[in-house]
């Protein structure tokens, strides 16, 4: 009977292994075909709206240094121009890149049927919130939108706490935010609002924050912040935290604030129907994995990545203790043009 | 119409088929020509207008919006009290400082050029923000009127007209007074010889006699430059969106910002332009059409005498350095103290205690950049080239009335009123579908450039050779010579000035363009802009400045050079 027990442990054990060694294998046997697919193409063509030098380089620069013989063309472009040359593109039936990075532009170029959808392995890792459940996108960075003030002008203890600070008469004519009709922008801000408050007490809330006169700068968050620490005005909504840290560390009298709920948004990354596909999911795999997303903090942003740190802790929600909304990919194409019509509205 | 322009009057008969068909071929196939550049944007772009923005369905319902917009009366009120005060603004400055530079004898002669051409290589985004730097609540400007007043509020302030006024007409001063010092320096010596002969003072001989042969290239320029600034929407939109003072362009400029870009609202407000550029060139057809009248280089010595000023000399002496301070020194010295700071940063002394190096660093760290120097040199320079070349012919065609040349001043036109987006658009598209496999390379970006400046060539062309009298072309073609010979060896030597000053423009704008070579950049196929423009959107302020500053003195030292030994050459032949 020890032996039939024996026998049955063995082939259990045997059973066990084979089984490991089967679903191991193809694993392996994918991975190592993706990347002998992949060095045959030679190449990926990557569409990216990143900085080139500050990210899109060092990343490309990576995935040559661990794939050797498959080499990364970037096009660089803002979220805009980029969609603007894949629906172009699209329309004559000749994709020509294979991978896409940018904010908003998964719906419009997924209405276009630009988008070969994919689910990486790497994105397994991911929290749900961060990826699209049929592959059509995953995060590769994460953004927080926040309210900073030039602390010159504007006295420590003195800066706004809440949302309702904001309506502060001593701030009348002195808060600037960018006009980008985007969810890092105006429009992003109204969204926050309008989620965290409710629609009703968000709209009153707006109309009061209207009433404050707003002023309207028709550039980039950055050029928002530059302004605020050139001395143009005090205050300003929708920046992104760490270009405040950033500078703050250069000596200018900058300083971001938690204003409850932050306005989280992220970058998206996916596969299209380029020509180089094989390249172009070994890429992602690498954009998305461990070591992409560490060369993404190490430039500074922030990793979408759950187990890799941001440079600075505290720019993230959990390191910086505050609380975020995150205005996910699928509530930007459902609501942007609401928040839209709301700012020309009440704001314009 | 149907006579040779040579001497029409002397024949009488009708001419034989053939005869008829070669005199008319020439103006029609550069009419093809230029409508095969000119005209499938322009099918693009009322597509774009009629089609909804998903695509999807025809529709009208861009052009009831552009109507339907209540604000619609104001902001055309603004838009042209803007654009005709710049347009002003511009043709004073650059007028004035032409005329002394070519027809007086006032010191700083050079520094005039130096001016226009410096200003010209400085790319838009960091000149516009130097102006509303300087000018802006914690601008120098203010802050020492704070300082100085013990006030709190503003001495000026910048986001209103008069500030836009002021940066746009700035802007564009350098254009006006390259093309009107071409003009002055071929403006003719009898009739002013003759008027002083009598007793005329220098100011009567100017205003009745040199301005008003010199009216056709002004009107001309004027019309040109009203629709430039009609059209703006940089300038509009940086400044008036913060005091919510809205222009025609405001509201186009952020449906092209959103994403995805809502296109058909800025190509339906693209056709209305086309429909008021089409009237105002009418106007100004019917002036050019006395344009004979107006010629001032004739078979006579036609070298222009300079007027002595007089004590006056320093009075002109004092516009010059004004004229420089405005369009180069203060600017410049922004872009300067903008590169040399860590942050963003007023100007001030605390300022001053703590410059850096580190964004020339920053920039001269980047090998790539070069690279990408070269590909800008070389997709400008062939723009210009082709540009002034078939601009050349359309307005000799154009301005002695071949026959069968009447569209081609209203189709070389055309490109004027196309937002840089839209052309964009439509160049995608087209290079996508072209039977070579052009798209993403250099040639597009190079092809849009030679359709986006083809207006802008066409003005130089045509205020050189309004002023060339056709006597001269008529000795030539009765001693034999042939058309092209009479292009090449009498009119454009005559009118070299002006087409190297149209070619120095498209040259130094065109490497400058952002919109245009920023949508349609491929792998390999990048421009120092694109750099710029994502550096810029990164929020690198200062690193801009400094390429900024880097790629203003390539630029200068460039045409400079260039300049000296064309001017030298064509100063020789005109001498002779």
């Amino acid at each position: 009977m020890k032996s039939l027990w024996t026998r049955l442990c063995g082939l259990l054990c045997a059973a066990f292994l084979a089984v490991a060694f089967l679903a191991a294998a193809p694993a392996h046997a994918v991975e190592q075909a993706l990347i002998d697919a992949a060095k045959k193409e030679g190449k990926v063509v990557w569409y990216v709206s990143l900085v080139e030098n500050q990210l899109a380089r060092p990343l490309a620069a990576a995935f040559e240094k661990k794939y050797p013989g498959i080499q990364v063309q970037i096009v660089p472009g803002t979220a805009t121009d980029l969609v603007i040359k894949l629906l172009g593109e699209t329309k004559a039936g000749q994709i020509r890149g294979d991978v896409h990075h940018g904010g908003s532009s998964v719906w419009p170029l997924a209405k276009a049927g630009a988008i070969e959808k994919y689910m990486p392995e790497a994105a397994k890792a991911y929290p749900p919130e961060l990826k699209d459940p049929n592959g059509l996108w995953v995060a590769d960075a994460l953004y927080y939108l926040v309210a900073a003030v030039n602390t010159e002008l504007v006295p420590a203890g003195s800066e706004p706490k809440t949302y309702q600070d904001l309506l502060d008469p001593k701030w009348k004519g002195k808060i600037a935010w960018t006009t980008q009709m985007t969810q890092g922008g105006a429009a992003g801000f109204i969204g926050t609002v309008l989620q965290a408050m409710g629609q009703e007490k968000g709209m009153a809330f707006l109309k009061q924050l209207a009433a404050q006169k707003l002023v309207n700068v028709p550039s980039n968050q950055r050029v928002v912040l530059d302004q605020v620490i050139a001395g143009e005005y005090p205050l300003a909504l929708a920046t992104f935290n760490y270009h405040s840290d950033i500078s703050a560390a250069k000596g200018a009298p900058v300083k971001w604030l938690k204003l409850e709920p932050v306005t989280g948004t992220l970058d998206t990354a996916f596969l299209l129907k380029g020509p180089n596909p094989n390249a172009g999911k070994l890429f992602l795999e690498f954009i998305l994995s461990e070591d992409g997303q560490k060369v993404v903090a190490n430039a500074g942003y922030l990793p979408a990545h759950p187990a890799v740190q941001a440079k600075v802790a505290a720019q993230k929600p959990e390191g910086g203790n505050y609380k975020a909304l995150l205005l996910s990919p699928e509530l930007v194409e459902s609501d942007l043009q609401k928040w839209i019509s709301v700012y020309n509205e009440l704001f314009k | 119409m149907t006579a040779l322009p040579l001497g029409d009057q002397a024949i009488a008969y009708r001419r034989p088929l053939g005869e008829r068909l070669a005199a008319s071929l020439p103006a029609i196939i550069v009419s093809i020509v230029i409508g095969l550049i000119v005209l499938p944007p322009v099918a693009v772009l009322i597509r774009t207008s009629l089609l909804s923005d998903d695509g999807a369905q025809w529709t009208l319902a861009h052009y009831a919006t552009l109507f339907s917009d209540p604000r619609l009366y104001v902001s055309a009120w603004n838009s042209v009290t803007f654009s005709a005060l710049a347009m002003l603004l511009s043709l004073l400055n650059g007028g004035i400082v032409a005329w002394l530079v070519e027809r007086t004898n006032v010191p700083f002669k050079p520094l005039a050029y130096l001016s226009a051409i410096i200003s010209l290589g400085t790319p838009y985004i960091i000149y516009v923000s130097a102006w509303l730097y300087i000018l802006g609540r914690a601008g120098p400007l203010n802050a020492s009127y704070r300082a100085l007043t013990g006030e709190t509020g503003l001495l000026f302030n910048v986001y209103s007209i008069p500030g836009m006024v002021l940066i746009e007409g700035v802007l564009w001063s350098p254009l006006v007074f390259l093309l009107l010092s071409a003009t002055f320096r071929r403006s003719n010596a009898d009739m002013e010889e003759a008027a002083r002969m009598s007793g005329a003072s220098v100011f009567a001989t100017v205003t009745r006699i040199s301005l008003r042969l010199a009216m056709p290239a002004i009107a001309g320029l004027g019309i040109f430059v009203f629709i430039r600034n009609l059209e703006a929407f940089d300038v509009p939109v940086l400044i008036g969106t913060p005091s919510k003072i809205s222009l025609l362009t405001t509201d186009i400029y952020q449906s092209m910002t959103q994403v995805p870009p809502q296109l058909g609202h800025a190509s339906a407000f693209s056709m209305l332009m086309m429909v008021i550029v089409a009237v105002l060139l009418h106007f100004y057809g019917r002036i050019s059409k006395k344009a004979e009248r107006y010629a001032s280089i004739t078979g006579k010595g036609f070298r222009p005498r300079p007027f002595d000023l007089g004590k006056g000399r320093w009075l002109g002496a004092a516009l010059i350095v004004l004229n420089a301070l405005l369009v180069l020194v203060l600017p410049l010295l922004a872009i300067l103290y903008n590169s040399l700071t860590p942050f963003v940063r007023a100007m001030n002394l605390a300022g001053l205690s703590n410059l850096t190096l580190d964004h020339y660093r920053a920039v001269f760290a980047q090998a790539h950049y070069v690279e990408l120097a070269l590909n800008t040199v070389i997709v400008a320079a062939s723009a210009a080239t082709v540009a002034v070349a078939l601009t050349a012919i359309a307005a000799w065609m154009s301005v002695r009335r071949w026959p069968y040349s009447g569209l081609i001043d209203q189709l070389t036109s055309v490109p004027l009123v196309f937002p840089g987006i839209v052309l964009g658009v439509a160049m995608i598209e087209m290079a996508l579908n072209a039977p070579i496999p052009v798209y993403g390379t250099l040639w597009v970006i190079g092809m849009a450039f030679v359709i986006r400046y083809l207006p802008y060539g066409m003005r130089y062309s045509h205020a050189g050779i309004i002023q060339v009298h056709r006597e001269l072309e008529d000795a030539a073609g009765i001693s034999g010579a042939t058309r092209p010979t009479i292009l090449r060896r009498v009119l454009l030597p005559l009118i070299s000035p002006s087409l190297i000053a149209g070619w120095l423009f498209i040259f130094l704008i065109g490497a400058k363009e952002l919109s245009i070579a920023v949508l349609l950049a491929g792998y390999n196929a990048k421009t120092i802009s694109v750099a710029m423009f994502d550096q810029w959107t990164n929020g690198a302020g200062g690193e801009v400045s400094a390429m900024g500053v880097i790629w203003t003195c390539v630029m200068t030292i460039f045409s400079s050079a260039l300049y000296w030994v064309t001017r030298q050459r064509t100063d020789m032949a005109s001498a002779k």
